[in-house]
């Protein structure tokens, strides 16, 4: 009795384990998705939203597309967008329509394509989850990452 | 004999080229190929010595089987004695071949950082994954002139490259020129080269970086001094491109990564396009440079290079067709 219920457990660790693996799963290639979301149940959420990759790939984007010079750690109000109070609402599909729709002459419909605004999404939504010491590694990490039209260099 | 020759050539072929450290084309290579060829040498004295011995003792053991070891232990037990009082010698012999190496490897140390006091151009070549940024220090305006993939080396003079990486650990490793050197995020290493035979060479990021990490390839040229102040002046100079749909296309859809300086596109996420026609190679070594590959790589750069940080953009084959013509302009 004893041991089967430590190979029920070895079982779930080994289980708990290997879950971790699926975080950062990605398909490599030209498959993409080339339209908005259609509803905050559209079926591709999960595929952004749940896994790692794709997520600090948005953060990758985000400070490429120099979003951080109006939405930085130090960013205010509205601007803040780790508060976890979103003026449009927090839905996937709405915050996909606030980042295309709402920034005016920046046009990011345009400028930026459909597969970075869904990673750019993902990013922002799981931004109210993270904890000053992660945004803190993430701010160290991503010294040397352009920023929109500046790049000092790689060490700060 | 012919075709034993035949099949040693293609074996010695890969000791040549223009990514082998075998065939060095600078000084610091050159200090690095001295060592290796020495430490060859001695490692194959000591490799013909060792198996030389161990066959020895195995005729010997054939020689002598089933002896009666009272017939013939007196002659084996004095043969021993003779060996025994070899190995002083021996003993010897391995602390001169390791003291050789040793001095010989202090002295390449020192070889490649000989130039280090003196000063040179400064060159800060950055990994981004993947690719790499490229900077010149400006003789006239001591500003930096951005270029990518590609790097170009005065013959003879010395350059210190000052090594970085933006994202995650990558490896600069262009062996004609200098052994490798990492390239850490957060700190700054130099590696100072002086390359000395004219034409072109190829480098290679040497850590795994990541998916694309086979596609981060160098195109190193060497150049005579005056051909290299040309290229510089070349580089430095904005672009003079020509308005039309290609140019208004790619301030829209490509400005927000790539910058032309000349044209008002400004980006710094991406690789610098200001003189992108004159380079040799399209996407850090992926493709050559051609008018077609660049519309290939403009329309479709997930299925070249999948995994790559260049988004698909949704242009109609006529706007990529016009972004294409445009960079095929910027020489």
């Amino acid at each position: 009795m004893r041991t089967q219920r430590g190979f029920v457990a070895a079982r779930f660790a080994v289980a708990l384990l290997l879950a971790g693996c699926q975080r950062e799963a990605r398909d490599i290639g030209p498959s993409l998705p080339q339209t908005s979301p259609r509803g905050a149940a559209d079926p591709r959420i999960g595929y952004y939203q749940d896994n790692v990759y794709q997520i600090a790939q948005g953060g990758r984007y985000f400070s490429w597309y120099g979003c951080a010079a109006c939405h930085g750690e130090d960013a205010l109000g509205v601007r803040d967008l780790g508060d976890g109070r979103w003026r449009y609402g927090g839905s996937f599909n709405q915050v996909f329509a606030s980042i295309v729709r709402r920034h005016g002459s920046l046009d990011y419909a345009t400028r930026v394509p459909p597969e970075q605004l869904w990673q750019l999404a993902a990013y922002v939504r799981d931004l109210p989850q993270h904890t000053p010491e992660k945004r803190r590694r993430l701010s160290v990490d991503q010294v040397g990452e352009p920023q929109g039209q500046h790049w000092s260099g790689p060490v700060r | 004999m012919k075709a034993r020759l035949l099949a040693v050539c293609p074996l010695l072929h890969g000791c040549g080229g223009v990514q082998s450290a075998l065939d060095p084309g600078g000084d610091q290579a050159r200090a690095l190929f001295s060592l290796f060829a020495l430490m060859m040498w001695v490692s194959g004295v000591v490799y013909v010595v060792v198996a030389g011995a161990l066959s020895w003792a195995l005729w010997r053991a054939w020689r002598y089987r089933g002896a009666d070891s009272r017939a013939d232990g007196g002659m084996t037990l004095r043969i021993d004695r003779r060996l025994a009082q070899l190995l002083p010698l021996a003993a010897g012999a391995i602390i001169l071949g390791l003291t050789v190496l040793i001095t010989a490897s202090f002295f390449a140390d020192r070889a490649l950082f000989a130039t280090r006091a003196s000063p040179a151009l400064e060159v800060r070549v950055t990994g981004h994954q993947w690719w790499w940024r490229i900077q010149y220090r400006d003789p006239v305006s001591y500003g930096w002139v951005e270029t990518a993939n590609e790097l170009h080396l005065p013959q003879g003079q010395t350059v210190r490259l000052v090594l970085g990486a933006a994202d995650v650990i990558h490896s600069f490793w262009v062996p004609n020129v200098a052994g490798k050197l990492d390239m850490i995020p957060g700190r700054t290493n130099l590696l100072d080269v002086t390359a000395r035979r004219l034409g072109w060479y190829r480098g290679q990021c040497a850590e795994f970086c990541g998916t694309q990490h086979a596609h981060m390839a160098l195109a190193v040229k060497v150049e005579s001094p005056a051909a290299f102040r040309a290229w510089l002046a070349a580089q430095r100079a904005p672009a003079t491109p020509a308005a039309g749909r290609g140019a208004a296309v790619f301030q829209v859809a490509c400005a927000a990564c790539h910058a032309i300086r000349g044209a008002g596109a400004a980006g710094r996420a991406g690789p610098d396009l200001t003189h992108v026609a004159a380079r040799r190679s399209l996407a850090a070594g992926t493709l050559t440079m051609t008018r077609g590959n660049l519309q290939g790589w403009i329309a479709q750069p997930q299925a070249i290079k999948p995994g790559t940080s260049m988004p698909q953009i949704p242009l109609t084959p006529a706007d990529a067709d016009a972004v294409a013509t445009y960079l095929a302009t910027l020489r």
